[in-house]
Parts: C-alpha cells; structure tokens; sequence
C-alpha cells in the first residue's frame, strides 16, 4: 500500500494531446466550488451556483483558446 | 489594564493559522464544520491529484519554480509534506524518471491553484472569525441587558 502510494505520488503520468485539455474542467470546478463555498452564506446553494461558474469558466477558456488558436492560424 | 486577552481577539489569527496548515480546518474550528469539510475535500484533492499527475520531484520545486512554489506554499501543511518527501528522494538519490514537461507542468498548475485558493480560504477564514466576534459579544450584552 505505501509502496504503491508512493509510486503514484513519486512518478508523473503520462499525458498525451487530448488528456491535457480534459484535465482542464476537474480544475475549473475546483476553483468554482471553492469560490462559491466562500462566497454562498447558505451551503445549500453552493452546488447550483458552482455548476454555472465552473460552465461559464470551461466554456469562456475554450472560447479564449479557440480564438487565440484561429487567430495564430490566421496570422502564420 | 488587564492583562488577560480576550478569546475572541485569538479566533481570527487561529483561524487563519489552522487553515494554513489544513484547509478548512479554520472553518472547522470556528463550528463551520460542512463549509470546512467541503473546502477540505475538493482543496486537498486538488493538490494531490496535481502532485500526482507531475510527480512530486518535477511539481513542487522551490528551485526551478520559485513563483509557483510561493503560490504552492499558501497550502503549507501539504506543500511542506511534499517538499520534505522530495527533499527525501533527493538525498536518497532516488532516480526517478523525468516526467514529461506537460505532465509537469499541469501538475505545477493544480497545486498552485490549490494554493491560491487556500489563500482566498484563509481571508474567508478570518473574516468570519472576526464578523462572528463582535456579534458574539453584542447578543452577549444584549443576554446582560445592557443597551
């Protein structure tokens, strides 16, 4: 068990093209969960309005990514 | 003057204290217990998973990521964990395979952003400690029947 612990925290995984991008929203909810705990006086509210800003977050970075990836096609 | 200091003064420098080390352990102490158990959770998940995926050789490294380690460090309990089992491979001589740079630096990216959110956790922490405690002391008096 320590063994294998220390495997998973000692060696990286590997990661190749599309898993880097869906590593992305599990951060992105992260971010919104705790943001939102903070900020939500009733924690009953905390995983509806988590949802929307972990959305509203995934979808605004992949529409940054995408537009700075046409624009750098465009330009080169 | 007395020389005896109130509880209350104490709550918000422990309360920052506490989460520093542990995330949402200062909610916990201030009798927040969901709020810091669901701040406990998804923080130190999000740290591990980062040492996890970047290896804790190539993620949390004050010598080659000086600015991340600084934003990695407001998570202190894990991070000094981390550093103290890095420095412990080191001397070891351990070797360890490089992880590739986009492994590391994804890791690199969840615990600093750990860390950043435990520095906004820490703020909230206090906050509370400190909102909680006049109120504290005003339905105290009001108990009293003071004006």
């Amino acid at each position: 068990m320590t063994g294998m612990l220390m495997t998973l925290f000692v060696t990286g995984i590997e990661l190749t093209g599309i898993q880097r991008f869906l590593l992305m929203p599990p951060l992105c909810l992260c971010i919104a969960i705790v943001y939102k705990t903070t900020r939500c006086e009733n924690l009953r509210d905390v995983p509806v309005a988590a949802v929307i800003l972990w959305a509203t977050i995934v979808i605004g970075m992949y529409a940054v990514g995408l537009g700075l990836w046409a624009l750098f096609t465009i330009m080169v | 003057m007395s020389s005896q200091v109130h509880p209350f003064v104490l709550r918000a420098p422990i309360a920052g204290l506490l989460t520093w080390l542990v995330p949402g352990l200062g909610h916990i102490y201030l009798g927040q217990r969901a709020r810091g158990l669901v701040l406990l959770v998804t923080i130190t998940v999000t740290f591990w998973t980062g040492v996890a995926i970047g290896g804790v050789r190539d993620t949390v490294d004050p010598h080659k990521r000086r600015l991340w380690f600084t934003a990695q460090v407001c998570t202190g309990g894990y991070t000094l964990t981390a550093y103290a089992l890095h420095r412990r491979l080191d001397r070891a001589g351990n070797p360890t395979p490089v992880t590739h740079w986009s492994a590391a630096d994804i890791g690199v990216h969840y615990t600093g952003v750990a860390g950043l959110l435990n520095l906004l956790v820490v703020f909230d922490a206090v906050g509370r400690a400190d909102s909680s405690a006049p109120t504290r002391r005003r339905k105290g008096r009001a108990a009293e029947g003071a004006p």
